[in-house]
């Protein structure tokens, strides 16, 4: 039984594209993420929202870094570490917790 | 568990004998100590060395110094006090002396530093009285099982005998040691009163009193002023003493105390006993009031006052003498001039005889054969008679110096023959030859008169006995001199005769001759004769061959008093002299029956001859011999003053010029020696005069003699002085045979240390006699400086104090002149020579050999089993034994080596390095030879060694100590290393049976208490006692119920050793069983009570029973008299589990047993114990209990195995647990563990799992994700890596929580590869994040896998 994720794409009216993923993010399903990033390939700019990821780990950040030069990401404070350990700050905000 | 039977610990007195039984039968439950069977082991072991030892010990214990002494301290010292002061504190015990001996003790008690005192004076009070008495003791520290100060042992010896012994002895010694003449009675008691001065011990005050007509009179007093009212003759009643009998009188009032602080109450009157009559007078001696009156000290009184009584006689009785000896002499001035009188006067009636005799034979008309036969007769007679007179006139007149003789110059030769001529008839008519050899030699002066004499009388003596054979008579000069011989081949002189051969009146008795008339004065005067012509005669006699007498005379006349010199030369004829010798002669022709001889009686002296001339020593030696005395004869001054300290002689007669030391020298030497000082010495000299005789007498010889002298008057002055050093040197003498007589070795040492004076103790103890006297500093009974450099220092510091210090003693070893070494305990003092004022030291020793080689092995004995008995292990005890032996004999090194079998016997060294391939392969060979030589026989080495082979337990062992350079093994050193050896092997043997015995009980309490499937969280641990080393009945358990919770028990049965052992499974298997049926600990405890009612041994155990929930932590307990848990919390605080309390099991109660609630905290550790881990004697429980809580609350942080480690290290006295200890550690909630393939998929339930625990523990958001993903990372890696060969692997995680940290470990079973982040960025990236997210991460990967340790702390 592989992690439980899912993963969204969306595209916002400016063009960019939006993926949101909920779960956890781990080397039995890091594939996915990445599968689903290249298929944004074509959009300049492409937001990963993990505001609903409770964990992600090293596999999951390897899929992220391919794409660095288009990546914006939304997290939370819980992955926060893991992002700014990762080198991924400059690109990562996190929204006010409500 | 400290429960024990009532009868326990009794054992401890079991050697005790009598005392052992006393100590048994104290109330110990009422002294601090409480009873014995509660007594630390240290207690217990001080208590039985004492008991066990045979020299008297007392030893005080714990905080009021609790006393107990063995049997030899008692019999010696503690007297009345006993049994009363066994359990008593030693302040009560020796409440009169605590004021001296309280502070050493305290001091011992403060600094740990053994004391020493030797011969205190201390005043008990154990006879009813107090009591002077003197210890030698050590009090040495004893220490508890902690190592703390808690009381002293003294070692103790009583010296009271020795030292007042002593004392008595030297007032003694002194009495007797007065070297001068005692000239009067004044001056005895005053020396007398001067020896009393100095004993105000034992003689506080004495008076002396003397009976005269008119009652008694004080003729001396010591330790009293003059004119103290005690002193008046009438205080006293003298009765008793009269009838000479000693009364003791009580005193009272202001008295004199001597040398103590309070005064006598008593004094002895003793009778001063005369012989034969009342009593001189009679001595009153105040008596010491802190001695009792026994028959020592009125002996000793009695013995002083016979001195002084001796002292009175002796001066009396000089002083009688010496008016009898003035009158001897009168005597004899007398006698000689009757003597010489009577001569005068026979001869008058002789003439008148003589004169018609002669007419009558010569008228032709007396026909009458018969007639004329008779008138011969009475010519023949008369002749004789003439001739007996004149020679005892000629005596009187030598004696009184009146023999007037006229020396004219004549021809020797000449007239020697012309008087030998007339002889010729006689001798050739006895058929014997008669030879003449006589050439002219003029000039020399002779008295004709008396020259016929000497030469008559020789020939006379000749003839006499003479019978075959022949005479020689012949004259020749020599040199200046003249000598004439006449010689015999007679019968010669018996050898022991001829120094009698020139004595007056003296006859050879038995001897053959042809007559046995004769008044034994014919040599006598001869040689007095020639004496006066200033000549010498001697004589050589060979018995049965014959006799040759030799006249040496000097030429000229310068040797003759001028007055009786004439230079006229008369004719050369023979005076009718010759007649009655001639006539005498040839009666003696046909024979006649011999007469006997009375026996002469005299009292022998022994007298010392000095004298360079070997003539004259003959002489005096004949002259001597002859009447009787023992003679010695020397050659010089030295040689008599080496002779007389060897043997003392009764007289020593001297010449004044001698070579090496002179008569005057040789008096200042005698007198300057102690030992000759009152040996007569009679000086014999040529120079005459007032002066020289004055000269003499003051170098002080007794006696001076002026030559030439006559041999009577040299006999009668020998005798005269004999018989005055006799009475005078009674003293000497009782001095020396009192010295002699004594037990002890006496010696007398100078101001340079100088022995100068032995006696034969000392001869017989060191080997070294008089005849070495005086022995200079270094002595040569001296230990070697080389090979003893300890015992050399030793007797260095004893002769320093010997020096410096007025009085003292010490024990030193010492060398047999033989060379075996020997130990003496000497006591000394100085006294001051009442002669010189020299300071001189007056000691004496003796042989303490035996004594003190026992005290060395019992106190090496008592150190080593001290150290055994402290030791839990066979090498432990070798490692303390070691030193004992190293420091007993100052070893450079102590091995032991075992030979157990395997590659390389095991080396046990005083020295931190010990490994059998570093020694020497010299070394290694002889430990080897050692092992086979015969078991327990020490093997000494001739270069500083010895060893010996014993049994150990693994095998054989060798005990090697090895000693400094040339230091020697005695024989006594062997004899203590066996006896040690032997000790040191039966210790071994017995600690390794108890570790044995341990071993097995210890196997035993492991296997019930089980394999140790404990649910996790859990930790135990279990320790058996160690001092002594026992196994008891603690038990932990836990079980895990049905429901999933976990019922833990930790519990505690009474007693030790396998019993107790077997009651605790019996009764764990029980608890277990109903807690599984109960699930509720107050039931499982009421069920229990059942179940230990039927069970022997189980009642009064007590237990701690809980049913835990692991996951909440709730926990339901109770307890049955069990100490309660300890909760400490992640944040130090700590919570005691004490409610749900009841009594032990078996124990009836009304009521039901509670049950408590409690919920363990997250990160809490709950500690459960039995009471050995906290118990300690003299502190309360709660303590110990907050000290074990410290000590968790201390160690929170570690993991729960170290955690547990800690707590039963750090609660464990030094010497190790007195009781055993079990330990039950659960830490809330329990320690994550998964297992799981080797899988991604796995990865999400597992992270469910851990985050899940993370919450049990408390730990907050951030740290929990930081966790997950660092986790998570290294399953990763695990899965990628690991089992990238592998698949279908496990992996396993597990984490715990300490109070601040978590710990985590991954562990595959599969290698890692090295991380290439080059070809693998994002698992380099892995491994990063982990070293980010943790605080600590280690990988360690072996053959079986890798393991990655995860650590992080967690905030508060």
């Amino acid at each position: 039984m592989s992690t439980p994720l899912t993963l969204t794409p969306a595209r916002t009216p400016d063009g960019a594209v939006l993926l949101t993923a909920v779960g956890e993010i781990d080397m039995s399903n890091a594939a996915a993420l990445a599968t689903a990033l290249t298929d944004t390939e074509d959009a300049a700019t492409v937001t990963v929202d993990l505001t609903a990821v409770e964990y992600i780990d090293s596999a999951g950040l390897a899929a992220l870094f391919p794409h660095i030069d288009r990546l914006r990401l939304v997290s939370n404070s819980l992955l926060a570490p893991v992002l700014s350990i990762a080198g991924l700050d400059d690109i990562t905000t996190i929204p006010d917790q409500q | 568990m400290d429960r024990e039977e009532p009868d326990a610990g009794a054992e401890v007195f079991a050697g005790g004998g009598e005392v052992g039984r006393d100590l048994m039968a104290v109330a110990w439950d009422q002294t601090p100590l409480g009873p014995p069977a509660q007594w630390p082991q240290s207690l217990r072991t001080a208590v039985s060395i004492l008991l066990s030892s045979r020299f008297p010990m007392w030893m005080a214990w714990g905080p009021q110094l609790t006393f107990f002494c063995n049997a030899a301290y008692r019999d010696d010292t503690l007297g009345s006090k006993y049994p009363w002061a066994l359990g008593r504190p030693a302040s009560e015990v020796w409440a009169e002396i605590w004021d001296d001996i309280g502070p050493r003790i305290l001091s011992v008690l403060a600094t740990g530093h053994a004391t020493w005192d030797q011969g205190l004076l201390l005043f008990l009070e154990r006879s009813g009285y107090r009591e002077e008495t003197y210890h030698t003791f050590s009090y040495s520290p004893l220490r508890d099982d902690d190592g703390d100060l808690v009381g002293m042992l003294c070692v103790v010896s009583e010296d009271t005998v020795r030292v007042i012994g002593e004392r008595r002895m030297a007032t003694l010694r002194d009495l007797g040691s007065d070297p001068t003449v005692v000239r009067t009675e004044e001056q005895a008691l005053a020396f007398a009163g001067a020896q009393l001065e100095r004993n105000q011990h034992d003689l506080p005050f004495t008076l002396t009193y003397l009976f005269d007509p008119s009652g008694s009179r004080l003729a001396g007093a010591t330790g009293i002023i003059d004119g103290h009212p005690v002193a008046d003759p009438a205080r006293w009643p003298t009765e008793a003493v009269m009838r000479g009998e000693s009364e003791l009188v009580p005193l009272t009032g202001d008295l004199p105390s001597g040398d103590w602080h309070e005064p006598p109450t008593e004094a002895l009157l003793v009778p001063l006993l005369q012989q034969g009559g009342i009593p001189y007078g009679f001595l009153v001696a105040g008596l010491n009031r802190f001695r009792a009156l026994d028959d020592v000290y009125r002996g000793f009184v009695d013995l002083v006052a016979g001195h002084i009584a001796a002292a009175i006689g002796s001066a009396r009785s000089y002083q009688a003498q010496q008016r009898r000896a003035e009158e001897l002499a009168e005597l004899d001035r007398a006698k000689t001039a009757f003597f010489s009188n009577i001569s005068h006067e026979f001869r008058t009636p002789l003439t008148l005889i003589m004169g018609p005799v002669e007419e009558l034979r010569g008228r032709p008309d007396i026909t009458d054969g018969g007639v004329r036969a008779e008138l011969d007769v009475i010519h023949r007679n008369g002749l004789r008679l003439g001739k007996l007179v004149t020679t005892l006139l000629d005596f009187s007149r030598i004696e009184a110096g009146r023999m007037q003789a006229r020396f004219e110059p004549l021809d020797l030769g000449a007239t020697t023959a012309e008087l030998a001529s007339v002889f010729r008839s006689a001798i050739e008519r006895a058929e014997l030859s008669f030879e003449v050899d006589c050439p002219p030699l003029p000039g020399v002066y002779l008295d004709r008169g008396l020259w016929e004499k000497i030469v008559l009388n020789l020939l006379s003596n000749a003839l006499k006995f003479t019978f075959t054979g022949g005479v020689r008579v012949s004259v020749r000069p020599e040199g200046d001199d003249a000598v004439v011989t006449v010689a015999d081949t007679g019968v010669g002189v018996p050898e022991p005769e001829m120094p009698k051969l020139f004595e007056r009146f003296h006859r050879i008795e038995n001897a053959r001759s042809r007559s046995n008339e004769g008044s034994g004065i014919g040599l006598a005067l001869v040689k007095e004769l020639v004496e006066l012509h200033g000549g010498t005669i001697t004589a050589t006699s060979v018995l049965g061959a014959g006799t040759t007498f030799t006249i040496r005379l000097r030429a000229g006349a310068g040797h003759l008093p001028p007055e009786s010199v004439t230079t006229e030369a008369g004719a050369v004829t023979v005076s009718s002299t010759a007649d009655p010798f001639v006539e005498e002669a040839l009666r003696w022709l046909p024979g006649g029956p011999e007469e006997p001889i009375p026996d002469r009686s005299e009292k022998p002296a022994t007298v010392l001859i000095a004298d360079d001339n070997a003539d004259m020593r003959d002489y005096l030696t004949r002259l001597l011999r002859s009447a009787g005395h023992e003679v010695q004869a020397v050659p010089d001054g030295q040689a008599a003053l080496e002779a007389a300290r060897l043997r003392n002689p009764d007289l020593i007669v001297s010449d004044v010029m001698m070579p090496r030391l002179d008569g005057l020298q040789l008096v200042a030497a005698l007198r300057a020696d102690s030992r000759t000082a009152g040996t007569p010495v009679l000086l014999l000299s040529a120079r005459a005069g007032q002066e020289a005789s004055i000269e003499g007498l003051e170098a002080g010889a007794d006696d001076y003699l002026v030559k030439p002298f006559s041999s009577a008057e040299l006999l009668a002055r020998v005798r005269a002085n004999v018989e005055l050093s006799r009475l005078r040197n009674h003293h000497a003498r009782w001095r020396t045979a009192m010295i002699d007589s004594l037990q002890e070795a006496f010696f007398v040492c100078d101001e340079d240390g100088a022995v100068i004076e032995i006696n034969s103790t000392f001869a017989s103890v060191l080997g070294y006699g008089p005849e070495g006297l005086p022995y200079a500093p270094v002595h040569p009974w001296w230990p070697d400086r080389e090979s003893d450099p300890e015992g050399f220092q030793q007797v260095q510091d004893a002769f320093g104090l010997l020096m410096d210090q007025s009085a003292g003693n010490y024990t030193i070893p010492v060398k047999h002149r033989d060379g075996h070494k020997l130990w003496v305990a000497a006591a000394f003092n100085q006294v001051e020579d009442p002669d010189t004022g020299r300071r001189a030291v007056v000691g004496t020793f003796r042989d303490v050999t035996a004594e003190h080689y026992a005290v060395q092995r019992e106190s090496a004995l008592a150190a080593l089993s001290v150290r055994l008995s402290q030791a839990e292990s066979v090498p432990g005890a070798l490692t303390g034994v070691l030193p004992v032996l190293e420091e007993l004999w100052q070893a450079t090194r102590v091995y032991a080596v075992v030979f157990n079998g395997g590659a390389d016997p095991t080396v046990f060294t005083t020295e931190p390095e010990a490994r059998w391939d570093a020694l020497s392969e010299r070394r290694r060979r002889a430990l080897t030879t050692l092992r086979d030589k015969p078991l327990l026989t020490p093997v000494a080495e001739q270069a500083g060694g010895a060893g010996i082979a014993l049994e150990h337990p693994d095998g054989a062992m060798v005990l090697w100590v090895e000693l400094a350079e040339k230091r020697p093994f005695t024989e006594q050193d062997q004899t203590l290393l066996a006896l040690l050896a032997g000790h040191l092997g039966q210790g071994l043997h017995r600690i390794h049976q108890i570790d044995q015995q341990r071993e097995t009980a210890l196997a035993l309490q492991r296997a019930i208490l089980g394999p140790a499937q404990l649910p996790a969280g859990f930790a135990v641990r279990y320790s058996p006692a160690t001092r002594p080393l026992k196994v008891g009945g603690d038990w932990y358990d836990t079980v895990t119920l049905a429901d999933g919770r976990i019922g833990i028990v930790v519990g505690d049965c009474v007693g030790h050793g396998l019993r107790a052992a077997t009651v605790m499974g019996q009764l764990r298997s029980a608890c277990r069983a109903l807690l599984l049926q109960n699930t509720d600990p107050a039931q499982t405890l009421t069920a229990l009570d059942r179940f230990a009612a039927q069970l022997p041994g189980a009642m009064c155990a007590t237990v701690f029973c809980g049913v835990l929930d692991p996951a909440s932590g709730e926990l339901t307990y109770a307890s049955a008299g069990h100490p309660p848990a300890v909760v400490t919390h992640a944040d130090g605080a700590t919570d005691l589990l004490d409610q749900g309390r009841s009594r032990p099991l078996g124990v009836r109660a009304e009521t039901e047993r509670p049950e408590a609630h409690y919920t363990v905290p997250v990160r809490a550790t709950l500690l459960l114990y039995t009471d050995g881990l906290v118990e300690r004697r003299r502190q309360p429980l709660t303590t110990g209990i907050q000290r074990a809580a410290t000590a968790v609350q201390q160690a929170r942080s570690a993991a729960l195995e170290d955690l547990a480690t800690v707590v039963m290290d750090s609660m464990a006295p030094d010497s190790g647990y007195d009781d055993d200890v079990a330990l039950l550690l659960y830490r809330h909630p329990g320690p994550l563990e998964v297992e799981f393939p080797a899988e991604a998929t796995r990865l999400a339930t597992v992270r469910s799992m851990l985050r899940g625990w993370l919450a049990r523990c408390g730990v907050d958001s951030t740290t929990t994700q930081n966790v997950l993903v660092a986790a998570g990372e290294a399953c990763a890696n695990a899965i990628e890596h690991g089992h990238r060969a592998l698949p279908g692997g496990l992996i396993r995680l597990r984490a715990a929580a300490t109070a601040h940290d978590l710990h985590l470990t991954i562990t595959d079973t599969g290698a890692w590869k090295t991380p290439q982040p080059a070809a693998d960025p994002h698992r380099g990236r892995g491994m990063t994040l982990m070293r980010a997210l943790m605080s600590e991460v280690t990988v360690t990967t072996g053959a079986a896998g890798t393991i990655v340790g995860l650590q992080t702390r967690i905030p508060r």
